[in-house]
């Protein structure tokens, strides 16, 4: 009986690093415990396909074995590009998406943000949008000829207040 | 007439405008009247969602609170609005403690996210509000003889239960609407596949190697273009025909949905936005033209 309880325990593929336990228990993590490492995840990412440095199931073997350090300094969880094709595709109902980006929001907290995403999340929060430097004249002069309204009207107040009440101190980390 | 609030997102109004024009001009003439929403925010889909999750789900909330002040459905164009809007939707409706958490922001404006309003891609407005049966009736200039390739947008289909816009793996929205006005829906390999535009900030030559292919898949089952309903998309597997390595290279026409069917529609050129688009739709104009020219010569025979 012990013996027949701790194999069906084995098959439930429950890792047991402590870096493991902590994605699970961040929202969007949870899908780490059900992981079988078949590899469906890297066969259908097309950015596996087109790079060798991106290999989806590898990433979350990483995270099972307990390499918190290796994986939260490293740039590689954010290039997933939330395509999903994977979760679509995996026979266990995991999403490494969701895993990948519980692994980004643990990493942001410790500091490691690549540069790209620090400088875009300060633009939006600050202007209240995205492309506030890129809206040009020309573009204005297109948008009356297309009869669409010129001013874009985006608020950034709210942001502002988004980005004092969760951003504090991002940028000294 | 139903009315929706267009939520035009970041990227659409600079980058890509003439699909701004197209939707609404579209629309109109399905009879769907769009408002545009003042004093919005940016969604925060991709940078502000990978760095924290509750900053993200205000966001959204934000914007979803807005349209519930004046009781009307979201209708968002772009890939990533849709689905983050809908994924927030779906969090803020599920996770009492983060609704409650981002209402306490939202009251300082008088807003409130209770849930009341849907967030629509322009796939589900034409396939479900519309309906087809009155696109086709709108359809005057049926296209003939024209191959046309479907590019869906990976956050506009999935996650399906959250998304619920049509089959992840074989999505058939943007094909029937190719077919209905008349051209040729065409399968190619790796159709559901992203267009790399979402990895351009972190690796951009891994994007454009994504995006690279996903142009060859097309152009090699010989169609004459690419329809998106994504404005990411659009400009992704547009730009990724030029540049490094594209001298001496066809260029495949992209067009947005509304455009390709605004112009079935008898919709003018200038409305569609159609002068804009960097790679010109030549078939697609020739076509037109060759209607026109029909329509012209039919008047002609008439007053004789």
């Amino acid at each position: 009986m012990g013996a027949q309880s701790e194999s069906s325990e084995s098959t439930e593929h429950t890792p047991s690093s402590d870096f493991a336990k902590e994605v699970a228990a961040e929202p969007g993590g949870e899908g780490i415990n059900k992981c079988i490492q078949c590899g469906i995840c890297t066969a259908s990412c097309v950015v596996s396909s087109a790079s060798e440095k991106y290999r989806p199931r590898q990433l979350i073997q990483k995270i099972i074995l307990g390499k918190r350090e290796e994986v939260l300094k490293s740039d590689i969880p954010w290039l997933c590009m939330t395509c999903r094709m994977c979760e679509e595709r995996c026979q266990e109902d995991v999403s490494p998406a969701e895993i990948f980006q519980a692994v980004r929001h643990i990493a942001a907290r410790e500091g490691h943000i690549p540069e790209v995403f620090k400088s875009t999340v300060e633009k939006v929060l600050e202007d209240g949008w995205m492309l506030a430097d890129a809206y040009s004249d020309f573009i204005e002069d297109d948008r009356e000829d297309l009869g669409l309204d010129t001013d874009l009207a985006w608020d950034s107040e709210f942001t502002k207040k988004v980005k004092d009440k969760y951003f504090k101190g991002e940028d000294a980390k | 007439m139903k009315d929706l609030f267009l939520y035009v997102g970041c990227t659409t109004p600079v980058r890509l405008s003439a699909y701004e024009a197209a939707t609404k001009a579209v629309l109109r003439n399905l009879g769907i009247e769009l408002y545009d929403m003042k004093d919005a925010n940016c969604c925060g889909a991709q940078y502000v969602e990978s760095i924290n999750r509750t900053a993200f789900a205000a966001m959204g909330a934000r914007i979803l609170a807005l349209a519930e002040r004046f009781e009307k459905d979201i209708l968002a164009i772009c890939g990533a609005c849709s689905g983050s809007l809908k994924h927030n939707k779906h969090l803020l409706d599920t996770e009492p403690d983060l609704k409650a958490e981002v209402n306490e922001l939202l009251k300082e404006e008088d807003l409130e996210y209770t849930g009341k309003v849907e967030v629509k891609h322009l796939l589900q407005v034409l396939r479900d509000d519309v309906g087809y049966d009155a696109i086709s009736r709108a359809v005057v200039q049926p296209y003939n003889g024209i191959r046309l390739a479907a590019h869906y947008g990976c956050h506009v289909t999935r996650p399906y239960d959250i998304v619920q816009v049509d089959d992840p793996e074989v999505p058939r929205v943007i094909d029937d609407i190719i077919e209905i006005c008349g051209a040729q829906a065409v399968d190619y390999a790796g159709k559901t596949r992203c267009c790399g535009g979402p990895l351009l900030a972190m690796d951009e030559d891994v994007a454009n190697v994504i995006g690279r292919e996903k142009v060859d898949n097309v152009k090699a089952v010989g169609a004459h273009g690419i329809v998106t309903a994504c404005v990411f998309c659009n400009i992704q597997l547009t730009q990724v025909q030029f540049g490094e390595g594209s001298a001496g290279r066809d260029r495949i026409p992209v067009l947005t949905l509304p455009q390709f069917m605004g112009a079935a529609m008898g919709i003018d050129e200038d409305t569609l936005g159609i002068p804009l688009n960097k790679i010109r739709p030549t078939v697609l104009l020739e076509f037109m033209h060759r209607i026109e020219s029909k329509a012209l010569h039919r008047e002609q025979e008439a007053k004789r």
